[in-house]
C-alpha cells in the first residue's frame, strides 16, 4: 500500500518531527510578534503544518494543527481574550489548520498512488519486452536445430529407401551436429536464468593458471592449429572465485574465439596481479567486433554477427554476469592494429591463505 | 584396450533408468558392442535386480521416480565395494555429482551425451572392476612421453628426471589408481595428507599445479592432469577410447 510517511521514518520520528515543527514555528512567532500582525504569526503555523504534511504525514500533520492553533492562541494572541473569550475565532483557525493538514496529505497520497501505479506498469511493460526478446530469441534457436533434427530423422524413416549410403551418413550427422546445437543454446538460456535468479557465488581459493587451463582442455580439437599463447605468472598467487563460473568465463571467451576467427588465429590470455585487483586479458588477432558494438556485446541477445555464425547471443552476457558477481568489471574492445581485446578485472577476494601449515615436512 | 576385448564383450551392465528413449538408445548402443543388457526404471526395482543378476557394471540415473538415485550407491556399497557404478544426469549440479561420486560411484556422463564418451567410461570402469593394472613389467606407468616409476617416487618428462615430493607422489599414486576417471577433491585430499584435511582444498590445486609443471609440456594447457571444477581430477591417459 502507499505509504503516508516520509521515507523511512517510523510512526515515533513522525510524531517527534511534526512537535519540533510546531516547536520552531512557535520560537520564531515568539521572536516576531511584537512587530507583525497576529494573522501574519498565523502563517508561520499554516506553514508548519504544510512542512508536516509534506513530510510526516497524516495522522503526524494532524497532530501539528491541534498543537499549532493551541500554541498560536497561547503565546500569540493577547492573554485577555485567548481561549474562553475566543472560542469561535480558536475553532475557525483550528478547522482551517486540519482542512490544510488533511487536503495535502491526502493530495500527496494520491499523487504517490499514481506515481507507484506508472512505476508498475513501466516495470510491466519492460519485463513483458524482456520477455517477448527471450521468446523470440528461444524459439528461434531452439526451433530451427529442432526443424533440422526432426527434417532429418523424418527423412531417415521414411525414404530409407530412396537415399543411398553418403546421404543417409549426411542427415544423421546433421542430427548430431544440430542436437549439440540445440544443446549448446539450451545450456546458455538455462545458465543465464539462473544466474539472473540470483546463483550461489560458491568462493573458493583457486590457482588462476588451473581455471585457464581447466576451460582451454574443453576445447582441445577445435583450438588445434591456433596458437594459443598463455602467460600467467608463477609466482601469481591464489584468487578467491567460483571456479565453476569462472571457467564459463573463460568457455564462453574462447568459444567465441573459435566460432568468430579464421583458423590458425593466435589468442592470447594474460595475467597481471596489480595490487588487489587482478587483470586478466584475452586477446585473439581476428577481425575485432563489429565497430561501435562494443557497449552492447555484453547485453543479452545481441549479437554483433548474424550472418552464418550462430548463438542465442548470450555468451558474453553471461560473462558479464558472472564477473560482477565476482564484483569484477569485463570490457571488450577492438584492437587499433585489429583482433579483440576483452579485459576483466577481478578482484583478489581478500589475504590469500598460508600455505605452509599443510606444506610438506609439517606432516611427512 | 586389446588384452580387454575379448573378456568386456560378456559384461553385464544394468541400467536403471525411467525414460523410455533413453534406455532404448543405450539398449541398442551397447547390446551393439556385445554387452549383455538387464533394464530397471526406478530405484527400487534396480537394487532387487543387482541383487537377482550380480551385474558387472551399473549404469545409473539419478533423478529417478521413487527415490534418488543415490540411494542404489549406498545399497550396493553397503555389500560390494567393487562392482562399478556409472552415474548418468542431466543435473549440471557438480555438488550432486560429489554425492554420488563420494558414495561410492565411479563416475558420471552428463546427459546428453555423445556415445563415444559413454563408451569410454564404461570400458574403463569395468577395466578397474578386473583391477587390471597399467604399468610395464619393470612398475613404469606411461603417459606418452612421460615415464612414472612410482617405485623410486620419480617422473621423466621432457627429457629429464624430476623427482616428485612425498605429497606429489600419494597424489599421482591415486589419480593413476583410478587413472580416466574422476576422483573427488575429498577423495584425493584424503590420500594424501589423511581425513583431517578433506576442507583444504586449496593445498591440493597448488600441489596440481606443481605437479603439472613437472609432467606437462604446456602445464596451462594440460593434456594429463585435467581439472574437472567444482569437483575434482582426472588423469587422462589418451588410452581409453
Amino acid at each position: 500500500m502507499v505509504s503516508l510517511t516520509g521515507q523511512g521514518a517510523g510512526r515515533f520520528s513522525q510524531y517527534f518531527g511534526s512537535v519540533a515543527v510546531v516547536v520552531l514555528c512557535t520560537l520564531v512567532a515568539v521572536a516576531l510578534r511584537s512587530r507583525i500582525e497576529i494573522t501574519s504569526l498565523a502563517m508561520i503555523y499554516i506553514f508548519g503544518v504544510l512542512v508536516a504534511s509534506v513530510r510526516y504525514g497524516r495522522s503526524a500533520a494532524v497532530l501539528n494543527a491541534v498543537l499549532g492553533v493551541t500554541t498560536f492562541f497561547y503565546f500569540c494572541v493577547p492573554l485577555h481574550d485567548s481561549f474562553v473569550m475566543e472560542d469561535s475565532s480558536y475553532l475557525i483557525t483550528l478547522s482551517a489548520m486540519l482542512a490544510v493538514a488533511l487536503v495535502i496529505t491526502g493530495l500527496l497520497d494520491r499523487v504517490r498512488a499514481q506515481s507507484d501505479r506508472v512505476r508498475d506498469a513501466e516495470l510491466r511493460i519492460r519485463s513483458e519486452s524482456m520477455k517477448n526478446s527471450l521468446l523470440s530469441a528461444v524459439s528461434h534457436d531452439i526451433k530451427t536445430p529442432l526443424a533440422a533434427i526432426y527434417g532429418a530423422a523424418t527423412s531417415l524413416l521414411e525414404e530409407e529407401d530412396r537415399l543411398d549410403r553418403s546421404q543417409s551418413r549426411g542427415l544423421i550427422g546433421g542430427i548430431a551436429a544440430e542436437a549439440e546445437r540445440l544443446n549448446r543454446v539450451v545450456t546458455n538460456i538455462l545458465e543465464m536464468t539462473r544466474l539472473e535468479s540470483g546463483v550461489e557465488v560458491r568462493k573458493e581459493w583457486h590457482p588462476l593458471e588451473e581455471i585457464v587451463g581447466a576451460a582451454l582442455s574443453r576445447f582441445e580439437s577445435a583450438l588445434s592449429g591456433r596458437p594459443v599463447t598463455v602467460n600467467i605468472p608463477r609466482d601469481l598467487s591464489l584468487v578467491c572465485v567460483d571456479d565453476v563460473l569462472l571457467e564459463q568465463v573463460f568457455v564462453n571467451l574462447v568459444d567465441n574465439f573459435v566460432k568468430y576467427t579464421e583458423p590458425g588465429t593466435p589468442l592470447l590470455i594474460d595475467a597481471v596481479r596489480t595490487g588487489e585487483t587482478i587483470s586478466i586479458i584475452v586477446q585473439d588477432k581476428g577481425q575485432g567486433f563489429p565497430s561501435g558494438s562494443e557497449e552492447r556485446l555484453f547485453e543479452k541477445f545481441f549479437r554483433g554477427q548474424t550472418s552464418g555464425i550462430r548463438g542465442a547471443g548470450l555468451g558474453l552476457a553471461i560473462c558479464r554476469a558472472i564477473v560482477n558477481a565476482h564484483h569484477g568489471t569485463i570490457k571488450a574492445r577492438t584492437m587499433p592494429e585489429g583482433g579483440a581485446l576483452v579485459s576483466i578485472n577481478l578482484p583478489i577476494g581478500g589475504s590469500p591463505p598460508d600455505l605452509t601449515e599443510l606444506a610438506e615436512g609439517s606432516t611427512a | 584396450m586389446t588384452t580387454q576385448t575379448a573378456t568386456e564383450p560378456r559384461a553385464e551392465i544394468l541400467l536403471i533408468e525411467d525414460d523410455a528413449e533413453i534406455r532404448r538408445v543405450l539398449r541398442t548402443t551397447l547390446g551393439a558392442e556385445c554387452y549383455r543388457m538387464r533394464e530397471a526404471a526406478s530405484v527400487a526395482e534396480g537394487l532387487q535386480q543387482v541383487h537377482a543378476r550380480q551385474p558387472d557394471l551399473i549404469v545409473l540415473d539419478l533423478g529417478l521416480p521413487d527415490a534418488d538415485g543415490i540411494e542404489v550407491i549406498h545399497a550396493v556399497r553397503k555389500w560390494n565395494r567393487n562392482l562399478p557404478i556409472l552415474v548418468l544426469s542431466v543435473r549440471a549440479n557438480e555438488g550432486d555429482k560429489i554425492l554420488a561420486l563420494d558414495a561410492g560411484a565411479d563416475d558420471f556422463v552428463n546427459k546428453p551425451f555423445a556415445v563415444g564418451e559413454l563408451l569410454a567410461r564404461l570400458r574403463v570402469a569395468i577395466r578397474r572392476g578386473a583391477s587390471v593394472h597399467r604399468e610395464d613389467a619393470e612398475g613404469i606407468f606411461r603417459l606418452g612421453d612421460i615415464a612414472i616409476d612410482l617405485s623410486k617416487r620419480c617422473v621423466i618428462a621432457k627429457g629429464q628426471e624430476t623427482h616428485l615430493t612425498r605429497i606429489e607422489y600419494k597424489l599421482l599414486q591415486a589419480l593413476l589408481r583410478h587413472a580416466d576417471q574422476v576422483v573427488t577433491h575429498g577423495q584425493l585430499l584424503n590420500e594424501a595428507w589423511g581425513p583431517n584435511h578433506t576442507e583444504q582444498t586449496h593445498y591440493l590445486r597448488v600441489y596440481m599445479v606443481q605437479l603439472r609443471r613437472k609432467l606437462e609440456a604446456d602445464p596451462a594447457r594440460p593434456r594429463y592432469l585435467r581439472t574437472e571444477p567444482g569437483i575434482g581430477y582426472r588423469l587422462v591417459t589418451g588410452q581409453a577410447d
